[in-house]
């Protein structure tokens, strides 16, 4: 192969860099040991790239990092500065703030509703804070005392229900049947009938006398007519 | 964000010798990438190869911007070399390092700009052909051919300010 100088100079990289073929490689090589001038450019070019390739980068000046964020944050515009505006507005104009805002609005509605009355009365003395306070203590005391009555009228109730269902459960003759498994007699059958009925007046006393605990005439008027 | 900083301050420091012009360069780049970022393509290649092209046109661009202005400067005036040297090597071969990289950047000042931001981006930013030559946009013949050019140009400066090989 015909390798000359100028050949050499231009196949130089390709040799540095080792993907020039074998015979090319040799040829170069060859020239390169009778060529004084080759070799010497040979040798300088490739302690050049060496070199180079061995220099590290340039660390960056320590602000240049920060000068180019803060160049490329987009300034705020007038049309920023609204739109920012509308986006708070869609975000307040969402399903669940519109359905608590209504419901707000509801309340508020009833409140003053409620205190409308209490508002056209209301006095200079009422908003002392010692008429205030009295005010709210009787209020508070005034909503237990309900509760409390509401409470005790459901035991009342309760406890009626469960005194008329418990005789009725108890009486013997609902039981069962009798041990000798024959019928009673018209006889018997009248005493029970009559047996059940005086049952039935005592506990509609009792229930009178629990409804209406303070009077005199706690006994119904069923009472009167219970035969001794 | 840093390692692609870095990479842009060098290859605009190395192509203009100059650190405060590489600092503003840098910076347009970015803001520049900041307004494209909607071109880029990842046909087009890696991210890295696609900023060294933006990078490069810029450079381009500043290089034709200045050319008034360097040919009213002293010709013989020599770049501004500003190093900071690595904290990992000893002081010895830490200025050793700062010496070859003021030498090679002087050399780098002389070559033609083809030739310079070839052989930049081939043997200090360690770019493979093929990415040069998208970034470029030159045949790879043509990128091959610039770097040998280039390479053999650079050893004669240096040859010529006395720069001995390591």
């Amino acid at each position: 192969m015909d390798w000359n100088c100028t050949v050499t100079e231009e196949r130089l990289s390709d040799f540095l860099e080792g993907t020039l073929a074998l015979p090319e490689r040799d040829a170069c090589a060859a020239h390169a040991e009778a060529c004084a001038s080759c070799s010497e450019i040979l040798a300088r070019v490739g302690a050049l790239v060496t070199d180079m390739h061995a220099l590290e980068e340039l660390p960056e000046p320590s602000h240049l990092a920060r000068r180019i964020i803060n160049n490329t944050r987009p300034t705020p515009r007038r049309g920023q500065e609204f739109s920012s505006w509308s986006g708070w507005l869609s975000l307040i104009w969402q399903p669940r703030f519109a359905i608590g805002l209504a419901t707000v609005a509801v309340t508020a509605v009833i409140l003053a509703h409620a205190a409308r009355p209490q508002l056209s009365r209301l006095t200079p003395a009422d908003l002392n804070p010692v008429n205030l306070v009295r005010a709210g203590n009787r209020q508070a005391h005034l909503t237990y005392a309900r509760g409390e009555k509401f409470v005790n009228d459901l035991r009342v109730v309760y406890e009626i229900r469960a005194m008329l269902a418990s005789p009725t459960q108890a009486e013997p003759g609902n039981q069962g049947t009798p041990s000798s498994g024959a019928r009673p007699n018209t006889s018997e059958h009248e005493d029970e009938t009559q047996q059940r009925s005086e049952a039935r007046v005592e506990r509609g006393s009792m229930v009178w006398a629990m409804l209406f605990p303070f009077t005199d005439e706690g006994a119904p008027p069923s009472a009167n007519r219970r035969t001794p | 964000m840093r390692r692609h900083t870095r990479r842009v301050y060098n290859l605009c420091y190395r192509f203009t010798g100059n650190s405060a012009a590489a600092e503003d360069l840098s910076q347009e780049v970015f803001l520049r990438v900041y307004r494209t970022l909607g071109s880029y393509e990842a046909a087009y290649g890696a991210f890295a190869t696609w900023l060294t092209s933006v990078t490069r046109n810029l450079l381009v661009d500043h290089y034709r911007r200045t050319r008034r202005d360097r040919l009213t400067d002293s010709i013989d005036q020599a770049p501004q070399v500003e190093e900071t040297h690595s904290t990992e090597r000893t002081p010895h071969q830490q200025a050793e390092a700062a010496e070859l990289s003021a030498q090679v950047q002087m050399g780098l000042a002389k070559l033609s700009p083809e030739l310079r931001e070839a052989v930049i981006l081939r043997d200090l930013q360690g770019m493979e052909y093929g990415e040069i030559r998208k970034v470029l946009q030159v045949p790879e013949g043509t990128v091959k051919s610039r770097i040998n050019r280039g390479r053999l140009e650079l050893a004669r400066i240096l040859r010529e300010m006395g720069v001995r090989a390591s």
